[in-house]
């Protein structure tokens, strides 16, 4: 069968994804561009008798890129020889800004790519009373205009019967000028095959990839020798083509008079009004998270009963052994400490992609710039910051989309302190043991706490922002400039495709990682090295002659741990820790907690010799009464809880992450220094809140 | 026709016509996004505490949101 490469373009905000999933329907992939994080979405279909490999380019509005996002389009576009450059471009626009998309259609034609033209969204063409002249526009664009709505589907089969053309186009619209005719000709030695704008190109663009050393003291030499400096070519080339573009589109479309004030132009009254658009937008976040908390319990309390049934009838069925512990102990419960954050995550990716596709999150970005840019953030790190609540790894994903490099390597490194919802059951469990169950006031104290709890982690985010905007230098200035789309209903499609892409990223991606760490966790805490460990039963047997049947083998395994690699380990560091008032037990719930916090509260269970590690009440039960050896006081008094909290608080457990930025940022230098900053902040908090407390 | 200003300065619901920019670093982007001289543009919002503004360009229906420092760079002739 034949094949095709073909690749969307298309200005933010014109339904580019949804014309893709229509298109592509499930068969589409997410992975990453080489060397990139940003997202590739790829996907196929075959009509006809040709197979179409179709990428969906991320949203951009000229070819001059300024975030890693349009840089993509720029390397993709621009260089014939890189595997997805597409033998087919289809430019999407939309009606109510036909002008914008019309100019991305003539860059990326002329740069040699056969492109169709696709006006999407022609539902608001009626609405506002837009007509156009199809054949005076097929006319004009030299292409074949395709008029399209996505959301219903109108348009879809014209346009999958034009894939198969090529349509042809007679010469590089844009007209170099004069000025630097003699520069472009100059460049075109470079390559024979390149034309006139492709060369351009090489004079325009701020940085030219692939060249060889000779190529780039050519090119240096023609751009100081005709005085060139790439921006002003990219201004001249973009004012001349909205001249010429203006010209050109004066008979394609005729206007009706609006007739009345719009329905998004009446919603923003409210929604970015400046007051009520703040007041609704926190109700909207206050909403959210008493979701993402309420209603995935229920969820969650059914994965958790379904993994220790699983465990429990996995462990009958297999021999006894180690085996069957690696499986239920190790594997299982590894897998069932990832599984069960998935209602959580699926909820609030589940408003957060509402509220993009709605169009409400640009609003969100508005609102919140004002607040977000003192701390050295963009409006657009509201999103990762929001997300950061049920998992920093997608979070730190999705600042791809800030421009400015300052700016986006901030939002990255602060992202971690947000309250993820892997600390939640650490925190729950904590607070559970050293805050009363009172209401003061009429507000539950343990409740209160918990919010506290969530501050510090906002404090946290803008106070280490506000630190790192004054070290950071960036070659950049920041702005703003974003553009505010109508207000539309969700493709209810695009929302859960966005949601199952998010859920699936973070449990493959984050799953394998936890639990590799379980199971090295498993066999740390299962084997040791020295003879207490290996006589483990006879000692405990010994020591406690009354002890029977089940308390007997949990008062092994205990000693067993401590005895382990793991326990050794958790010993080494007691010194480190005694001083945030913690025992070696709590040093191997730390330890065991740099792969991932949720270990904590299973690992704090298996040291303290409970079979059943998934029942929270009763591992609380059995914390409350252990004694710190040292102190002779409850292990977790309130001094000790606290500086645990702040230490959760704050430092950086979390390889997924660590991994996550490493790639996202693309350098060791500020992983590093995010992992000492985060864990040293904690260590001081945990160390001055304790020795103040005790 | 009077003297330019900064788009910043327009009152809620003023127009006028993008005469030019107070300085050669404005990002390419505004022009990609059409806002060239030439172009006409009436302020729309404005958030208080010195945060961002939303213009509209002429014929276009998206508000395009702004900080107030490009907003500033951007100058305006305006009409009576």
């Amino acid at each position: 069968m034949k094949e095709k490469r073909i690749a969307l373009v298309g200005n933010p905000n014109v339904g580019k994804s949804t014309l893709f999933n229509l298109l592509t329907g499930l068969r589409q992939k997410v992975g990453n561009y080489p060397g990139m994080t940003v997202e590739k979405k790829t996907g196929s279909f075959v009509y006809g008798n040709t197979k179409f490999n179709l990428i969906d380019l991320p949203g951009t509005y000229g070819i001059y890129p300024t975030s890693l996002d349009e840089q993509v389009v720029t390397d993709i576009l621009n260089d014939p020889t890189h595997p997805n450059h597409p033998e087919l471009a289809v430019v999407i626009g939309e009606p109510t800004n036909l002008k914008r998309s019309v100019f991305l259609f003539q860059q990326v034609r002329d740069l040699g790519i056969p492109a169709l033209f696709v006006v999407n969204m022609m539902d608001e063409a009626e609405k506002s009373g837009i007509e156009f002249h199809k054949e005076k526009l097929n006319e004009k664009l030299e292409t074949h205009v395709i008029f399209t709505d996505a959301r219903n589907g109108k348009g879809i089969e014209e346009l999958k019967n034009k894939l198969n053309s090529e349509p042809e186009f007679s010469e590089v619209n844009y007209r170099i000028p004069k000025e630097f005719v003699l520069a472009v000709a100059e460049t075109r030695k470079l390559n024979s095959s390149l034309n006139d704008y492709q060369a351009w190109q090489y004079l325009a663009q701020n940085k030219i990839k692939n060249l060889s050393a000779e190529e780039e003291i050519y090119l240096n030499k023609i751009k100081s020798d005709n005085k060139i400096i790439s921006r002003r070519l990219q201004v001249k080339e973009t004012v001349n083509r909205y001249e010429t573009i203006n010209e050109m589109l004066e008979n394609v479309l005729t206007r009706k008079e609006r007739k009345s004030v719009s329905l998004t132009e009446r919603i923003d009254q409210i929604l970015i009004h400046p007051v009520l658009g703040y007041l609704i937008f926190f109700g909207l976040l206050l909403l959210i998270f008493q979701a993402v908390f309420a209603w995935s319990g229920p969820f969650m309390d059914f994965i958790d009963e379904g993994f220790t049934w699983l465990s429990g009838s996995v462990g009958s069925f297999l021999p006894e052994g180690p085996v069957n512990s690696l499986i239920t102990d190790g594997i299982i419960a590894g897998i069932g400490g990832i599984v069960i954050f998935i209602p959580q995550i699926v909820i609030l990716f589940l408003f957060i992609s509402i509220m993009e596709e709605s169009g409400y999150m640009s609003r969100v970005v508005y609102l919140m710039d004002r607040w977000l840019k003192p701390f050295g953030l963009s409006g657009k790190s509201a999103v990762p910051l929001m997300s950061g609540a049920a998992c920093a790894i997608p979070a730190v994903m999705s600042a791809r989309n800030i421009e400015n490099d300052k700016e986006r390597l901030i939002t990255i490194l602060v992202t971690p302190f947000m309250t993820c919802s892997a600390r939640l059951p650490i925190y729950v469990v904590i607070i559970g043991l050293i805050i009363p169950e009172q209401t003061f006031y009429g507000f539950n104290l343990q409740g209160v706490a918990l919010l506290v709890m969530y501050m510090l982690g906002i404090l946290g985010v803008l106070g280490s922002a506000w630190i790192l905007k004054k070290v950071i230098k960036s070659n950049f200035k920041s702005y703003l400039i974003l553009e505010l789309p109508t207000y539309k209903l969700p493709v209810w499609r695009n929302v859960l495709l966005t949601v199952w892409e998010k859920s699936s990223g973070f449990i493959f991606g984050a799953g394998k990682i936890i639990l590799a760490i379980s199971i090295i966790l498993w066999v740390l805490g299962s084997f040791g090295m020295n003879e207490d460990f290996k006589n483990a039963e006879q000692i405990v047997s010994i020591q406690n002659p009354g002890l029977k049947g089940q308390e007997l083998e949990n008062e092994i395994a205990s000693y067993k741990l401590e005895h382990s690699i793991l326990g050794n380990m958790g010993q080494v560091i007691e010194p480190v820790i005694k001083p945030l008032g913690y025992d070696w037990k709590m040093g191997i719930g730390l330890i065991s907690s740099f792969a991932a916090r949720e270990v904590f509260v299973g690992t704090m269970a298996t040291v303290y010799s409970l079979g059943d590690t998934e029942d929270e009440l009763t591992i609380r039960g059995r914390m409350a009464k252990e004694i710190n050896q040292a102190t002779a006081k409850p292990a977790y008094n309130f001094a000790s809880g606290v500086s645990l909290l702040l230490f959760y608080a704050f430092a950086m457990q979390c390889m997924s992450t660590i991994a996550v930025v490493r790639k996202e940022t693309d350098s060791w230098k500020w992983t590093v220094i995010q992992l000492i900053f985060m864990t040293g902040l904690a260590y001081i908090a945990a160390l001055i809140a304790y020795q103040i407390l005790k | 026709m009077n003297e330019p200003t900064a788009l910043y300065t327009l009152k809620i619901g003023q127009s006028g016509r993008i005469s030019g920019f107070a300085s050669e670093e404005v990002p390419v982007k505004l022009y990609e996004l059409g806002l060239i001289p030439g172009s006409f543009v009436t302020l729309r919002k404005k958030l208080p505490f010195g945060g961002p503004v939303c213009i509209q360009i002429l014929e276009t229906h998206n508000l395009i949101a702004l900080r107030k420092s490009e907003a500033r760079s951007i100058l305006i002739e305006r009409f009576l």
